[in-house]
């Protein structure tokens, strides 16, 4: 497995490229993507929280603005639980896409919103379950903002979060569903 | 109701509402000034104190309790013109010296780590002198000439009794060592001697002992 | 206690960490998504459009939780900092207190909705910014500084996320927006009225007020974060600002500035960018 970062050194944030290599490690290796290769690039430049993934290239691009893997409470530095979630966000949605059955879902950019909310449920979920530190409730507003705000929709969240095995398919319908009463 | 123009007592069996009272209107204004003061002072505190404690929920209540005293300082400035005195500043004082000093020495925590003072002067002395003073007045003031004062401390002491609870329970849920109950006593026994010097929120007689 | 509390002594537990107006200006990367980002957001604007509505508007709900507390805090030092007649009459004193009152209120909605939303107290850091621009020691100041610039803000930033929890069919946040917008405009009509009040005969200080009003609205601009373009996440509110007496050509000015503080941060942001890659 190889995983790169880059940049190496950072101007506009206090960020460590080999620390983002080390947790990068450690949590390929918890999601059990070590025969991957990841290549980390993080656009310091940008204060937005906001990760994108490119499964279609090898090594697999994690694209990462720096807001995503700092500490929200000391700008500007980084933070080691928001650099463990933002990349096992990515490494995992890589995994889905590479062998997970979602070899046909619509390139990160592609996804609706909707679409793109029921995927990190999916995941976030799961994330949670091998003790990462996830907000759940944080998550279930997302899923709201998408599917509304109705007991429907609140039910569909639900089994989304218990879901272990799902492929594309499964996943959009059931966002497709749970949107249908809201819309 | 067979005869609507039968004659009826004005006072019906069950109002048993007295004339007699113990203040007069000169009296009477005098205390309401003492109460202005006072609830002035402790709502100027309580808003001071809000940026001074780290505490999420006290900082909450204090915010809270600020507004209510300065309504029942706002309800006496209102009582005062109608009890013949036109300019109600010249009554909004102090019963006396050592009440000015009662409140110096309440108002003087200002520290983060001393949140259970500050709760303590407000709570566990100065609240219920309020509480007191207010009962008194209104067990004691003519149930019909001064039936306006009377319904004005109703609602006040509704907000004391609801204030005092609360402050008293943020007490119980700071106060958590032997050494804290200490340091709650100690202040409450300074500032008591003060408010025993002071005689209560209207001086000597402010619940009938002299 | 002491009259006039700086706003580094803002009494905070643990949870809460704390930054300064210069630290964030230091800070040189963007917010702004400039054209040619791959991403179908096209603006700034805080709506459930955005591809990070729930997380923005997470950070934006901190964000008024902590501005809130700053709100009760400079309302609650009204009543203590000024003696009563010589420096404040004792109404407007009473006004501050149940502002204070409302304040306090208002924080605890934050929490509320904080909950709702998936924040966590002290998850992102607090700009103090609001109590150190706002809380001047000259009680005519504090009101142009707290009643008319932060209380617009708040104006302001209430209307955003009323319409974004309007859009998103979010009963609780909108409910929720609508009632503290109602203080709000209350809170701006208090400072509207006091000011022409206390500065009735005196032009001077009334000229002094709405400069210093001025300076507080720029600071308040947040680099651009609040202005008239799509680039800005929040918008500003005219129809509630006119409501709590602010007037057309008092709005303009706040449009005007917010729209340079927009503009000079992204020259600055630019002109940073270019030095770090030519540095490379
Ligand atoms: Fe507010
Ligand atoms: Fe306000």
């Amino acid at each position: 497995m190889a995983i790169t970062v880059s940049p190496g050194t950072f101007d506009f944030v206090s960020f460590d490229a080999a620390y983002i290599e080390r947790i990068a490690g450690i949590v390929a290796g918890q999601l059990g993507v070590t025969d991957i290769d990841f290549s980390v690039e993080i656009d310091e430049t940008s204060a937005l929280n906001r990760i994108s993934t490119d499964a279609s290239v090898t090594p697999v691009r994690i694209m990462v603005h720096s807001g995503a893997f700092e500490d929200k409470r000391r700008p500007r530095q980084q933070s080691e639980i928001d650099t463990t979630v933002s990349l096992a966000r990515c490494m995992l949605r890589a995994r889905d896409r590479l062998r997970g059955g979602f070899a046909s879902a619509p390139t990160d950019t592609e996804l609706t919103l909707a679409q793109a909310a029921a995927w990190d449920t999916y995941i976030m979920a799961r994330l949670s379950r091998i003790d990462i530190p996830v907000n759940k409730q944080a998550w279930h507003y997302n899923w709201r903002n998408r599917h509304g705000f109705n007991d429907h929709s609140d039910a569909a969240f639900e089994r989304m979060w218990q879901a272990e095995s799902l492929d594309w398919d499964q996943l959009s319908s059931a966002s497709d569903a749970a949107r249908s009463v809201s819309a | 109701m067979a005869n609507a123009s039968k004659a009826r007592a004005p006072f019906a069996p069950w109002d048993r509402r007295e004339i007699a009272g113990a203040f007069s209107v000169e009296e009477t204004a005098r205390r309401a000034g003492h109460y202005k003061w006072t609830e002035m002072k402790l709502f100027e505190a309580l808003g001071g104190w809000i940026a001074t404690v780290p505490e999420l929920d006290v900082k909450m209540r204090l915010g809270t309790h600020c507004y209510k005293h300065a309504w029942h300082a706002e309800l006496w400035h209102k009582r005062l013109p109608e009890l013949r005195e036109m300019n109600p500043d010249r009554l909004t004082l102090p019963a006396n010296d050592a009440m000015v000093r009662f409140i110096d020495a309440m108002t003087e925590p200002e520290s983060p780590d001393q949140t259970i003072e500050k709760l303590v002067g407000v709570y566990r002395v100065l609240i219920p002198r309020f509480i007191a003073a207010y009962t008194y007045h209104m067990n004691n003031t003519s149930e019909i000439t001064d039936m306006p004062t009377i319904r004005t401390i109703k609602f006040i002491l509704q907000d004391e009794f609801d204030d005092l609870r609360d402050g008293e329970m943020l007490l119980q849920s700071l106060i958590d060592s032997p050494e804290e109950a200490e340091r709650a006593a100690a202040h409450q026994a300074r500032l008591e001697k003060i408010m025993v010097e002071a005689g209560g929120i209207t001086g000597p007689g402010s619940i009938g002992f002299n | 206690m002491r009259k006039f509390m700086p706003a580094d002594e803002l009494a905070r537990d643990e949870r809460f960490s704390q930054t300064t107006q210069r630290d964030r200006m230091a800070d040189a990367r963007t917010t702004v998504v400039l054209n040619g980002d791959q991403n179908r957001r096209s603006n700034n604007r805080l709506t459930p459009e955005r591809n990070d509505a729930s997380e923005a508007a997470r950070a934006l709900m901190h964000g008024i939780f902590v501005g809130e507390i700053q709100a009760l805090e400079g309302a609650g030092r009204t009543c203590w900092d000024f003696t009563t007649g010589e420096e404040a009459p004792f109404a407007l004193k009473l006004d501050m207190a149940r502002q204070a009152w409302d304040e306090a209120r208002h924080v605890e909605i934050s929490c509320k909705l904080g909950d709702w939303m998936g924040a966590e107290i002290g998850q992102y850091v607090e700009n103090t910014v609001l109590f150190e621009a706002a809380c001047s020691n000259d009680p005519v100041l504090r009101l142009a500084g707290v009643n008319r610039a932060l209380e617009g803000l708040a104006i302001d930033v209430f209307t955003t996320m009323k319409e974004f929890g309007e859009i998103a069919g979010d009963p609780y946040l909108e409910f929720c927006e609508d009632w503290m917008l109602a203080d709000e405009v209350t809170h701006v009509k208090m400072g509207s009225d006091w000011l022409r009040k206390v500065t009735e005969n005196d032009p001077e200080r009334r000229k002094k007020a709405l400069e210093f009003q001025n300076i507080v609205d720029k600071m308040f601009s947040y680099g651009g974060s609040r202005s008239e373009s799509d680039e800005s996440s929040l918008g500003i509110a005219r129809r509630f600002r006119e409501l709590a007496g602010f007037t057309d050509s008092e709005v303009d000015y706040v449009a005007e500035v917010s729209m340079q503080a927009l503009n000079e941060r992204k020259a600055q942001i630019a002109e940073r960018q270019a030095a770090a890659a030519a540095n490379k």
